[in-house]
């Protein structure tokens, strides 16, 4: 069934996009991620407009990030006033990104600007996780509480507007968590991920956050920051596609189900191991093709 | 007062009148009308394109070319190179008044219908498109090379035609083109126009518009969008936010 995109004025394959849904919502009830750095790229691939996957994918965010806070929060695991500091900065990184994805459309470098961020962030983030993973076999690390007391050193002690946080049980400077949401934001607006591969091992190691309140924490930030982020796409450009949306969350939905279910049988050993090549493959495709000569030299893109 | 407004009546009925006479006369002498058999291909969300027929009559024999033109845009070609060994972007030319949707019916071969430059100016046939740009006339070379990438990539979106259309002649005077429009099709105003050629000279010509716009549901969301962006952007949070929490109590098992 095909089906036409409002806003992204183009037709698309109903089942596809479910499909897409489905297999990210998958991989978010299997492993816990968003799945975004496999939904964006696919639908660039699909065809639809890079500014319409990123905006409509925000949107997307929104409802896989609730699903997952829900679940932390009845458990206790959420630290509400960390991620309210991570989320004052996280606004400032959305704006920022929404400002920077509108200047490289305009100079023409978006199509080569995500792949290659892509590249970076999920090749290094893949290619560490399955070197750990890996690692795992031989070495067994004991199981810490928190993660290393590098907060605790040289710089970061010396930084202002040092801030209690009962939940976390730690005493900080509000800029770390303010920094790393900075960071998350900016990867929503830019990208359409949530960028918690990024933030969950920044919170334990950069804030000494305890491990159980990481999760719950970075997925409430994130879905903080994709609702302002979804409503600055709206606003400014006008690229939340609610069909294709409302077809992603379906498929979303459907997935997650499943996902969770699967994920009772597979050790945490495999489905690290599964993320990280994924993460990895991804990665090589889209880095190959940064590479690799386009057939054709030429593109065209019609201002509006 | 009521004499103004007698005045002001009487000034409107002859206005009027001189407006239909005038038309009715136009198309009296000349009698080359087309006509197309739907104003509006209206994009809904099962939409995968359409189809439309452009048919007219003419008094005097001839051949006859019909030209659809989308809205004009700026039209940015951009070219890759190479940085590092990745291939991105490093150098466009920007293209005016380019129609974001081309097609072109001719009764004949665009070569055997009239001089190129008259083709040229009214932009009929495929080696008619040449497009103004941007810069400096001195490199016409790299605007021939961006022209012809311009044209090709169109071509491949299927938003300018690979070869023209017929127009059939149904009896002498009589005569149809059929077109079709992909589910991309660009939204806008589209003007036809309608060419008589005879032995090479263009003796006369028609023009109609017509739209392609959303409707319904479709047409609903993107006005939506675009007029009121902020509560846009609430009912999509929203509505992501109940997807959400239903999937939550839905896998809950416990």
């Amino acid at each position: 069934m095909e089906v036409y995109l409002p806003l992204a004025e183009m037709t698309v394959p109903a089942e596809a996009v479910i499909a897409l849904g489905t297999g990210v919502g998958f991989l978010s009830g299997m492993f816990g991620v968003g799945g975004g750095f496999l939904t964006t790229p696919l639908l660039i691939f699909m065809g639809v407009p890079s500014a319409i996957a990123v905006g409509t994918q925000a949107n997307q965010l929104v409802a896989s990030s609730l699903s997952g806070v829900l679940g932390h929060w009845r458990r206790g695991n959420v630290d509400v006033k960390m991620a309210l500091i991570m989320l004052s900065g996280s606004v400032l990184g959305s704006l920022i990104g929404v400002l920077v994805f509108k200047l490289m459309q305009h100079i023409g470098q978006i199509d080569f600007l995500i792949p290659f961020l892509y590249v970076l962030i999920l090749g290094g983030m893949g290619s560490t996780m399955l070197f750990d993973t890996i690692k795992g076999l031989f070495v067994k690390t004991p199981v810490k509480k928190r993660g290393s007391q590098f907060y605790k050193k040289g710089i970061w002690r010396r930084l202002p507007y040092r801030m209690r946080f009962p939940r976390s049980r730690i005493y900080i400077s509000a800029l770390l968590p303010a920094g790393i949401g900075f960071i998350g934001g900016f990867l929503v607006s830019v990208l359409g991920i949530g960028g918690g591969f990024l933030m969950v091992p920044a919170m334990i190691y950069l804030l000494g956050m305890p491990i159980l309140l990481v999760a719950g924490t970075s997925l409430l930030q994130i879905m903080m920051s994709s609702i302002v982020t979804t409503i600055m796409h709206a606003v400014a450009n006008q690229t939340v596609d609610l069909v294709l949306a409302s077809f992603l969350i379906i498929g979303g939905v459907i997935g997650a189900q499943i996902g969770v279910r699967v994920a009772k049988y597979v050790s945490s050993f495999y489905s690290r191991l599964i993320l990280s090549v994924i993460f990895f493959l991804i990665a090589v495709r889209l880095g190959v093709e940064l590479f690799i000569e386009p057939a054709d030299l030429y593109s065209v893109e019609v201002r509006e | 007062m009521m004499m103004l407004r007698g005045i002001f009546l009487f000034l409107m009925c002859g206005a009027l009148l001189s407006v239909t006479g005038a038309s009715v006369a136009v198309a009296d002498e000349d009698g080359f009308v087309i006509d197309v058999s739907s104003n509006e291909v209206g994009i809904t969300t099962g939409f995968t394109g359409s189809s439309f027929t452009v048919f007219g009559t003419t008094r005097q024999t001839g051949d006859v070319a019909i030209a659809l033109y989308g809205p004009s845009r700026e039209v940015s070609v951009r070219h890759k190179g190479q940085l590092l060994g990745m291939w991105m972007n490093t150098d466009s030319l920007a293209f005016y008044d380019v129609p974001v949707y081309y097609d072109v019916a001719l009764s004949k071969p665009g070569k055997d219908l009239a001089k190129q430059s008259l083709l040229i100016d009214n932009y009929i046939g495929l080696n008619a498109l040449e497009f103004r740009y941007k810069g400096k006339k001195s490199n016409e070379s790299k605007a021939a090379r961006y022209r012809e990438a311009l044209i090709r990539n169109k071509q491949l979106a299927g938003h300018f035609p690979l070869i023209p259309k017929n127009v059939h002649f149904i009896t002498d005077r009589f005569f149809r083109a059929d077109f079709t429009v992909p589910s991309d099709v660009p939204t806008g105003r589209y003007r036809i126009r309608g060419f008589l050629f005879k032995d090479g000279a263009l003796i006369d010509q028609d023009e109609i518009y017509f739209r392609v716009a959303q409707v319904g549901m479709s047409a609903n969301i993107y006005n939506f969008a675009y007029n009121s962006g902020l509560l846009y952007g609430i009912i999509a949070v929203i509505l992501a936010l109940m997807a959400g929490a239903g999937a939550y109590y839905t896998l809950r098992r416990d």
